[in-house]
């Protein structure tokens, strides 16, 4: 094979310490959680219990860890590329778009290939507990695996030639990962044992997740439906979407890796207040904000680094967000309206525990896109330098920084309210439970801004600072749900209590006397934890602006 | 009277561990003037100017604007000193005039205040047509104005550009060089790095030559062509080409003990150059000479040596020192040089 795009992307990937963490991380945790449960005594557990139990932790931890790490490489593969200018000397010389692409996806899955090969130990050691099977179990853990890297490693690639930024890469690839991996799941349980269009589409919207084939794999097939409904395992479905969809990307990506990539025409900058009355009236209705109208002067009262995250942001401008509050407002009420009205049987604290998870998911995945980049963004671009010129203070700047997100996270915390009320207003009893869950909701969203903040300003580029914000984000809200999974085995009960209390989530379950969650006492002591975390990483964040602003 | 110089660094030095940035610098620029400050790549051109502005933070010496200390008093150095880096720092979704409003309220400017120094400041740099376009989507030329204007924004005594006129096209270059020009008339002071010594020639009242974060000239364009080229170059433009045999061996005799005197000819030409360290009165008496012994001359003429030459000249010397000697040597050698 003579491509030389290959070597040159392996040892790009390889020299990074990004690729070296990674390594580590995914290696030290198998180990882990192997150990945890390797037998002490001499006696032999005949019946697989053990081995099932480190089974099932490991296999959604590669899952995990497939979902999140793998498309870390892909997704800015092309754009940086791109941006560096040398995706044109690429495409200037005799390698076609083809070979360049090959180049590209080879790379990225023998990297992914390396982090699949790190859990191999951890396997055998879970193989050798015994109770686990080799073909039907183990192989096809890793099959659903394989097949899951090369979707996501094609489907990270497309989106890498459609961004115009690193950032927004892993951004919309996580989006993008999320929605097909796990979001894609949802619409199945709520329309499960219904006859008709919507949920046939449903059914193969979780067929085309690897979650599914992973919950039956480890035994938790059940979970989330609804009695006497059994079904076979969608696995050959899997497969088969798998390998459509990832041959539609890597068609997709060829097609447009040409020059048509460059061809892009400078913003003339229109704006609305030329436009013909019409014209402005439309936009005005259509985008409620419109960001092509002609801004006034920043007002006095306002912080001006505030007003300038606000107008310069690509992602999470004002606009988007309004419609996406108002959708997920919608879906709220329609959930609360469903569950108190007997439309569908899953009971109001069913419903309440799916809108804080939506909630948090919300909060979760849109928070590292705005705070991740609050100071790198600003080093990468050299605005840093240009800010620290002004007379503000570093504190003004960051205030100014962290209030840009607040007020956004604030606002996505309202998409939920209606539901909530609607809740208050039919079961008046439950106020002080929905009082006490907007308080883990508001903990959860200061919490995620802060560890997303000062994780995201160790770092001078964006796109690492966005990945290692996810990353983190996701280790610290799936982690503790992971080993809840894993509730009384392999864990036990104060296990699970300790790694709940890691975050707001599991308090503001707990409230709302979410399923399998109910036994759990976790607030206020969850508050506890979170508020000193927040605190913490408020600190390393004030430490590390500090670093950066001090002339040395 | 002489009045006192507004910006000015006393033994200004900047050592990373081992390695030093910037080796006892001292310089000092009047009111109004603009000082070219070159030297090559990692020459310590750019850790000067952000020790002035107050980004870094010296290792020994000092550094003042306007009698405010750089280090001391970083925030009123922020208000007296418009900086230009190299990098533009642009922000997406941004247009020009939310970019320069943005910038004005950093400064602390009120609302109107803002809207009336916006359109002067893109008025002076000719770029009030850009006010509504996205700053992202300007080109390099474009960016440059920009950036100007905003250093401009909050009037600020002493100017700082890194390199204003790197990518810029011809014509935009002109733009550039007429617009330090009359920022300087309004009584701006300006610092400007460049690695185009031709319009930096054009447009600078002083130069500073840094190699290695070592000073090695500074002064007057003037000054700097007397420190450093302290051999002129001459050439005798001859009549008659069979004349030049004969020209170059009575040039030699006239020369007699300088050594370095490199005296050639060009017969096709009909040209004798040679180099010289002599006085204008001891040239004429070469060029009575060659007249007194029947060489006809038709030009007798100085080859004038621009800030190029200079700078070839200022950094070739340093190449030479710091190849044959240790960098302690090196160092030596020239502390010992004229600055």
């Amino acid at each position: 094979m003579n491509n030389p795009v290959i070597q040159r992307e392996c040892f790009g990937i390889l020299r990074t310490r990004k690729a070296l963490a990674m390594l580590i991380v995914m290696s030290v945790a198998f180990s882990l959680i192997v150990l945890l449960r390797w037998p002490t005594d001499g006696r032999v557990d005949l019946s697989g219990m053990r081995s099932q139990q480190v089974f099932r932790v490991f296999a959604y931890t590669l899952l995990a860890g497939v979902l999140f790490v793998v498309p870390a490489f892909p997704a800015v593969s092309i754009i940086q590329e791109k941006n560096n200018g040398t995706l044109a000397l690429l495409l200037n010389s005799p390698l076609t778009g083809a070979t360049i692409f090959a180049g590209k996806l080879i790379a990225s899955l023998l990297f992914a290939l390396l982090l699949l090969l790190t859990s191999l130990p951890a396997a055998a050691a879970c193989y050798a507990m015994g109770g686990i099977d080799l073909h039907s179990q183990l192989g096809l853990l890793y099959v659903v695996l394989l097949t899951c890297v090369v979707q996501y490693t094609t489907l990270a690639l497309l989106v890498s030639t459609y961004v115009q930024s690193t950032d927004a890469a892993v951004r919309m690839t996580y989006a993008a990962v999320f929605a097909f991996g796990i979001l894609g799941t949802g619409p199945y349980y709520l329309l499960q044992g219904q006859a008709g269009t919507l949920p046939l589409v449903a059914w193969w919207l979780q067929a085309a997740s690897p979650l599914t084939i992973i919950m039956d794999l480890v035994g938790h097939g059940d979970v989330g439906s609804l009695a006497l409904l059994t079904e076979d395992s969608t696995l050959a479905e899997y497969l088969l979407l798998s390998a459509v969809s990832s041959l539609a990307f890597i068609m997709l990506t060829v097609s447009r890796l040409n020059h048509r990539l460059f061809d892009r025409a400078r913003s003339k900058g229109t704006i609305t207040d030329d436009r013909q009355i019409l014209a402005r009236g439309f936009r005005r209705l259509f985008f409620l904000v419109d960001p092509q109208r002609r801004k006034s002067g920043i007002p006095f009262y306002a912080n001006p680094v505030m007003v300038k995250e606000f107008r310069t942001r690509k992602f999470g401008r004002i606009h988007w967000l309004l419609r996406l509050v108002a959708g997920c407002a919608v879906l709220s009420l329609l959930l609360t309206l469903a569950a108190t009205t007997g439309v569908v049987d899953w009971g109001v604290r069913t419903i309440g525990g799916f809108m804080v998870l939506l909630q948090i998911v919300l909060v979760v995945l849109i928070t590292p896109s705005l705070a991740a980049g609050l100071i790198s963004a600003e080093r990468e671009s050299g605005g840093w330098d240009l800010l620290r010129m002004t007379p503000m203070s570093p504190l003004r700047i960051v205030r100014g920084k962290l209030l840009s997100v607040v007020w956004t996270v604030g606002l996505i915390l309202l998409a939920t309210v209606p539901g909530y009320v609607v809740m208050i207003y039919i079961q008046p009893a439950m106020w002080l439970q929905v009082y006490r869950v907007m308080i883990c909701l508001a903990l959860a969203a200061v919490y995620t801004v802060c560890i997303a903040a000062a994780v995201g300003s160790l770092f001078q580029r964006t796109a690492t600072a966005t990945t290692t914000c996810y990353i983190a984000l996701i280790v610290l809200f799936l982690g503790p749900l992971l080993i809840w999974m894993g509730r009384d085995a392999p864990f036990s009960h104060d296990t699970v209590e300790a790694a709940l209390s890691i975050n707001p989530t599991g308090a503001a379950l707990s409230i709302i006397q979410a399923p399998g969650f109910e036994i759990y006492e976790l607030a206020p002591g969850a508050w506890w934890v979170s508020g000193i975390i927040s605190l913490v990483a408020l600190a390393g964040l004030g430490c590390q602006v500090w670093r950066i602003s001090r002339p040395v | 009277m002489a009045t006192a110089p507004v910006v000015e660094t006393k033994a200004l030095t900047k050592r990373y561990g081992e390695f030093t940035a910037l080796e006892a610098l001292s310089i000092s620029v009047d009111a109004g003037q603009i000082l070219g400050f070159i030297g090559p790549n990692g020459a310590g051109k750019t850790t000067t100017i952000r020790i002035l502005v107050g980004l870094l933070r010296p290792t020994e010496g000092s550094a003042t604007i306007a009698g405010a200390d750089c280090v001391r008093q970083a925030r009123q150095i922020k208000r007296l000193v418009g900086y230009m880096p190299d990098i533009f720092g642009s922000y997406d979704n941004m247009r020009v005039t939310e970019y320069l409003d943005f910038f004005g309220a950093a400064y602390g400017m009120g609302r109107r205040q803002r809207v009336q120094r916006i359109a002067e400041v893109l008025e002076t740099t000719g770029a009030a047509y850009m006010k509504d376009l996205f700053v992202e989507s300007l080109s390099h030329g474009m960016k440059q104005r920009i950036g100007i204007a905003r250093t401009l924004l909050h009037d600020p005594q002493v100017l700082i550009l890194d390199e204003p006129a790197n990518g810029l096209d011809p014509q935009a270059r002109i733009d550039m060089r007429g617009l330090l020009l009359q920022l300087a008339s309004m009584g701006k002071t300006l610092i400007v790095t460049s690695h185009i010594l031709p319009e930096l020639s054009r447009i600078c009242d002083t130069v500073a030559i840094i190699t290695h974060g070592k000073l090695r000239a500074f002064g007057t364009q003037a000054e700097i062509m007397r420190q450093i080229t302290q051999r002129r170059t001459f050439e005798v433009q001859l009549v008659e080409r069979e004349q030049l045999k004969s020209a170059q061996s009575l040039v030699a005799a006239a020369l007699g003990s300088e050594a370095d005197a490199n005296i050639s000819g060009s017969e096709t030409e009909g040209l004798v150059r040679f180099d010289s360290n002599l006085s204008d009165r001891e040239l004429a008496g070469i060029l009575a000479g060659l007249l007194d012994k029947g060489v006809s001359v038709s030009q007798f003429r100085e080859i004038p040596t621009d800030l190029e030459d200079a700078f070839l000249s200022v950094t070739s010397r340093d190449n030479d020192t710091s190849s044959n000697a240790s960098p302690t040597e090196a160092g030596t050698a020239s502390a010992q040089e004229p600055a």
